[in-house]
């Protein structure tokens, strides 16, 4: 860290080098390293009354972690109903990453490869747009578009395709097509970033000696890509699975989010050591499996950028 | 590949169909909004109204939470952009080594989920607190300024990233002529390096002031008892679907709009090919101005503006209203055709019955304005099902009085 500061020092002057090294420290501790060690600490803890906190009962304790695996009956049954939370938030979450990537892939080849000039500005101007619209918004759009007297319902039902308003909310149909539309961008431009870079002759070549359409996408640009569909899968899934508001406005009734459970034992709970470790239990799981699928892809970390 | 044939079709088939998915909801959204139909939908149609945007103006939690945002907006961007300058200006003076490791640390806020965020940002300052003994007014436990702190934590790698790509961009050799020319360190940071960031200064202020607008994972967390527009706008959509919602839609659509094609406007203005056409057209030149665009813009919002406060769709909802009762009596008179017997013991009712309901629900907001009581006047009492479309003939002109009148609560008890 001093050999850092000194080479900041010789390269950019002392003041400067002083509120480099001050602004991005700040980052890293105050905002970043020591919130989430905090949190670490305090999933770990009781949740005991303000006037107890450093008292003899303030021990470290794996109470909270056990409460997800076991439930309030410490008899050894499983909490079932947590943990099928976790893994169906999990799975959606997953499904919501594929189903952006297929979707988008195909935008993110036309962008790159047959619009040029203002032709593909203004096209991806279309396509931040509505990604600057708030995310509530969103999910109130998709809320509206799915009701029991909304769009789809009137539609489908004015061609025949069902004859009583399908419940949509109830369904998860809506929520899934919520999310997927709120990190679309996510997922495009990592893709787009990735596929331009590709020199067009190397398509051209593969054609030349005659790949077919799917052999040029499926030996030529997917592995080129391959560094971009890492990224912007990463956060398309980090995202989805950390996603609140759209769970909360388009989830059906009786399906929870995992954040939802985090956020209740926070909110209506009132037991913030619980909801720690509830937050920690869903960053680890995420972040082991993202992690996993880039080992089994060959994917580094240090390749994921926006 | 050239050729127009069906296979050649096919991208553009697609690119339509992701638009539709992109923007239909939107579209739909912005249709609800101008919808008169108390629940936000298309069909059935009821009135063209711009009545939500009203409600909208007069919702004072919306409006205390569009002030925080903007106060914490501002906040964020004057922490999160320094930090995020350094950030980058130091990934591009390391090594190789350091630089990833370096660039792991910085980039992993963005992919931690922001309820994490504002969980731990929340848990730590509450600790930090506790332990100076502050009170419980002091800002360790201050909504705006812990949702400040945690949304400069992931907006600061945001706006990093802004700067990673400019910065990339840099010529070294700039910085070592300045020094060779005997300017110290400092001076070529501040005279060289900072004007070519100057650029990407303001496009990240813009997208670190968006996203800490429409933050919410983080900010739900971390703004404790105060409120943030987006934190009014879902509880709003929590308890209850109502127009209002598509109107704010209608509102940030149309700035996103009016911004998105003033930049648009910009880049072509100063696009070669453009500069080219124009260099003798002096006036195309001073029509595709951005200024003049943003003009032109400007004075459309306003007269939208205006077109929103002074329409007014009483005429029709009150039509609506009318229907609906007429509908209702229609039905009624249908059941009590279906069932005579029954009904028979109390003739005057079904014709009465109806009309009590009228004169409480749809009398103030008549079409016929001042006029609106004189239509239950005793004349019309007669002749219930057309009471409506006599009443301009009939009614005198003499005010609102009647409708409370002696005679007309004579067997309608309704009121």
């Amino acid at each position: 860290m001093r050999d850092l500061f000194y080479d900041l020092v010789r390269r950019n002057g002392m003041a400067v080098a002083i509120y480099l090294m001050l602004a991005v420290s700040l980052w890293v501790f105050v905002l970043i390293i020591l919130p989430q060690l905090t949190m670490l600490d305090y999933s770990f803890r009781l949740n005991l009354p303000p006037g107890k906190i450093g008292g003899p009962e303030d021990i470290y304790t794996i109470d909270q972690y056990r409460y997800f695996f076991q439930g309030s009956g410490s008899s050894g049954g499983l909490n079932t109903l947590d943990i099928s939370i976790l893994f169906k938030t999990l799975l959606s979450a997953v499904f919501v990453t594929v189903f952006d990537l297929i979707i988008c892939y195909p935008v993110a080849f036309i962008l790159a490869k047959s619009s040029t000039g203002a032709k593909a500005r203004l096209l991806v101007l279309a396509l931040i747009v509505p990604y600057w619209i708030n995310e509530i918004l969103r999910a109130f759009a998709f809320r509206i578009l799915f009701g029991s007297t909304g769009v789809i319902n009137e539609v489908g039902m004015g061609l025949g395709l069902f004859e009583s308003p399908v419940d949509f909310i109830r369904e998860d149909v809506a929520l899934y097509a919520g999310l997927a539309y709120a990190y679309i961008l996510l997922m495009i431009f990592p893709l787009y970033n990735a596929i331009e870079s590709l020199d067009r002759n190397q398509i051209e070549a593969a054609q030349d000696m005659g790949a077919s359409w799917w052999q040029v996408h499926s030996k030529v640009v997917i592995p080129y890509a391959k560094p971009g569909i890492a990224s912007g899968m990463t956060m398309v899934f980090m995202l989805t699975s950390g996603a609140l508001a759209a769970p909360q406005i388009l989830g059906g009734p009786s399906n929870l989010w995992f954040t939802q459970l985090v956020y209740q034992w926070f909110n209506s709970g009132g037991n913030w050591p619980r909801g720690s470790a509830y937050a920690m239990i869903l960053l680890v799981v995420c972040i082991a499996l993202v992690l996993l699928t880039m080992r089994i892809f060959k994917v580094s970390i240090g390749e994921i950028k926006r | 590949m050239k050729i127009k044939s069906p296979t050649s079709m096919v991208p553009g088939i697609y690119l339509t169909l992701f638009f539709a998915y992109l923007f239909g909801p939107l579209i739909i959204m912005v249709i609800t909004a101008f919808n008169s139909s108390n629940f936000p939908r298309v069909s059935p149609w009821e009135c063209f109204t711009t009545d939500w945007f009203g409600k909208l103006v007069a919702d004072d939690k919306l409006i205390e939470g569009l002030g925080n945002s903007l106060l914490i907006g501002f906040g964020v961007v004057v922490v999160a952009i320094p930090i995020g300058l350094a950030a980058a200006i130091m990934l591009s003076q390391v090594g190789p080594k350091l630089r990833a490791s370096l660039y792991t640390i910085f980039i992993a806020p963005i992919l931690v989920p922001g309820v994490v965020i504002g969980l731990s940002t929340l848990i730590f300052w509450d600790r930090v607190g506790t332990f100076f003994d502050a009170p419980y007014e002091s800002f360790f436990y201050d909504g705006t300024f812990l949702t400040i702190f945690g949304q400069v934590t992931f907006i600061a790698a945001y706006s990093m990233l802004v700067f990673l790509s400019r910065i990339q961009r840099f010529d070294n050799t700039l910085t070592e002529a300045a020094l060779d020319m005997g300017a110290t360190p400092t001076q070529a940071f501040v005279k060289v390096l900072l004007p070519f960031m100057a650029p990407a200064i303001g496009s990240a202020t813009v997208l670190a002031f968006l996203a800490s607008l429409e933050n919410y994972n983080t900010t739900v967390f971390t703004i404790v008892s105060s409120s943030t527009f987006t934190t009014v706008l879902s509880s709003k959509v929590r308890y209850g679907l109502d127009p209002s919602i598509s109107a704010v839609a209608v509102i940030i659509i149309s700035i996103t709009l009016i911004g998105a094609i003033i930049y648009e406007c910009r880049n072509r203005y100063h696009s070669k090919g453009w500069g080219m056409i124009i260099a003798e057209r002096p006036v195309l030149k001073y029509a595709t101005h951005p200024g003049s665009v943003a003009a032109i813009l400007g004075l459309l919002a306003i007269g939208a503006v205006l077109f929103i406060q002074n329409y007014d769709s009483s005429a029709c909802t009150a039509q609506i209203l009318e229907d609906k009762r007429a509908l209702q009596q229609k039905l009624m008179e249908q059941q009590q055709l279906e069932t005579p017997k029954q009904s028979s013991p109390a003739p005057t009712t079904p014709t009465l019955g109806p009309l009590g309901n009228d004169a409480t629900s749809t009398a103030p907001s008549s079409p016929f304005g001042g006029n609106a009581g004189s239509i239950f006047s005793p004349e019309n009492l007669s002749g219930s099902s057309n009471a409506t479309p006599a009443a301009p003939s009939t009614a005198p002109s003499s005010g609102g009085g009647g409708i409370f009148a002696p005679e007309n609560l004579t067997g309608n008890g309704s009121d």
